[in-house]
């Protein structure tokens, strides 16, 4: 299991706890009601909504595009894709900078903590850190790839003129 | 720039590198996303069929409420319902303007309920004292419900997220209320009316309230914001516990003797 599949996987879970905390927030699920250092606190604030639809929408949104993304990252057709492992990290640092921002309201401005919004912070730290991996992964792969390939370039039955103009072309390559 | 990885990847062939690394997702992946799956909707459908109102029976024998807190209804209403709120809690506020205007006009005014509005200001509301200090002053000068009315209506105005100095705000409330400002002002100012919230709210914290708003309707607490249909509902199972009261009262309504003898308001047409 690679990490595309962990970021499939981690996301997909996280579609769960969003949906769950916009039903909440909606009134479709539990009770409203204020109560002492509770969810009810977090959800009633005027920080609940953003851009006129509950954060909690948007971090359905947010999961599903980060689903959607690991789905198409590993098919081996885009298995290797260094993009799409670039943009991975751009968005869920993105959601991890958002889910910080987030955190930061309910400790010192709602003073109240909701025990899902924290696990929702603690899968976008995890997609961050996954995906921040995969790049790295996949860059070491594609170095590794090329450099096979020079190899077998080297060692193979090519006159020393093709074997130059080559290593001259895969050094372009790389710089670039 | 990668030059160390270079080297160590010499000598492999590209076979092994990417199968090794990056296979397609097998049959062990789509399992455990279908895992995924089924906990996260069980989970939700869990959550979603705990149910809503969790009402509490409180023990009996405690001693009746010493404290008033404020009236509206018909003395001689076959049902009372006493409503710990919190003036600042946004559940409170959404009782208040979607579901009681319908209370008064369908029950209280019809003289088959009465409502007792106790105080129970949460500690995480900095606002919520004033609030509750406001409206007891306007009760001094006979529109408590009116005052109650406005601070739940314009809560976003006066509440935590939108000042640090909600008197201001509150005095205006006041003010188009109709309340006389000199006294209003007098009585903010010289708090009077502390130890009585208090007092409110230690009858709630006597019976177990941990939530606001929470309605104590025939011997049982029952929080949340109750939409106006689930209301009626546990108003109706008390009615019919009380057949007589209840008869009596169903034809006072139909000869409107709406007495609103309260010590703190009349009973209104709804809220706007």
């Amino acid at each position: 299991m690679n990490k595309r599949m962990l970021v499939a996987l981690v996301a997909l879970a996280g579609v769960f706890v969003a949906s769950y905390l916009t039903l909440y927030k909606l009134g479709y699920i539990g009770t409203l009601a204020c109560a002492v250092g509770s969810c009810e606190t977090v959800q009633t604030s005027k920080w609940a909504t953003f851009l006129g639809f509950p954060v909690g929408a948007w971090g359905v949104g947010y999961y599903l595009v980060v689903l959607a993304l690991g789905l198409v990252g590993v098919m081996p057709r885009y298995s290797e894709a260094r993009r799409l492992s670039e943009g991975l990290v751009a968005l869920t640092g993105f959601g991890l900078l958002f889910s910080l921002w987030l955190t930061y309201l309910e400790l010192f401005v709602i003073h109240a903590i909701c025990q899902w919004c924290v696990i929702s912070a603690i899968l976008a730290t995890i997609l961050f850190v996954l995906s921040w991996l995969d790049l790295r992964e996949v860059k070491l792969l594609e170095d590794e790839t090329l450099d096979v390939a020079a190899e077998e370039l080297r060692e193979g039955a090519y006159g020393a003129e093709i074997r130059n103009t080559s290593e001259v072309a895969l050094r372009a390559v790389r710089e670039e | 720039m990668a030059k160390h990885r270079v080297d160590g990847g010499r000598g492999r062939r590209p076979g092994v590198v990417n199968s090794a690394k990056r296979g397609g997702p097998g049959r062990g992946f789509w399992l455990a996303l279908g895992l995924v799956v089924v906990l996260g909707i069980g989970l939700l459908g869990y959550l979603a069929s705990r149910p809503k109102l969790t009402a509490t029976t409180i023990d009996p024998n405690l001693p009746p409420m010493k404290a008033e807190g404020y009236v509206l209804g018909s003395p001689t209403a076959p049902v009372e319902v006493i409503e710990f709120a919190d003036f600042e809690c946004p559940s409170c506020g959404q009782f208040a303007t979607l579901a009681e205007p319908d209370v008064r006009t369908k029950l209280v005014n019809t003289g088959k309920l009465r409502i007792r509005f106790m105080d129970y200001p949460l500690s995480m509301h900095h606002n919520t004292w004033d609030a509750s200090l406001a409206a007891a002053c306007a009760n001094d000068q006979g529109k408590f419900w009116e005052l109650h009315d406005a601070i739940f209506t314009n809560q976003d105005r006066w509440n935590t997220e939108a000042t640090s100095r909600p008197r201001s705000v509150l005095a205006d409330l006041a003010k188009g209320v109709g309340l006389d400002m000199t006294k209003y002002d007098a009585c903010m100012k010289a708090e009077t009316h502390r130890a009585k919230i208090q007092a409110n709210q230690q009858e709630g914290e006597r019976r177990g309230v941990n939530s606001t708003p929470t309605f104590l309707i025939g011997g049982k607490l029952v929080p949340g914001a109750l939409a106006y249909d689930s209301f009626k509902k546990l108003i109706d199972d008390e009615l019919a516990k009380a057949p007589a009261a209840a008869d009596t009262n169903a034809k006072g309504s139909s000869t409107p003797t709406t007495a609103p003898a309260t010590d703190s308001g009349k009973p209104k047409a709804g809220a706007r």
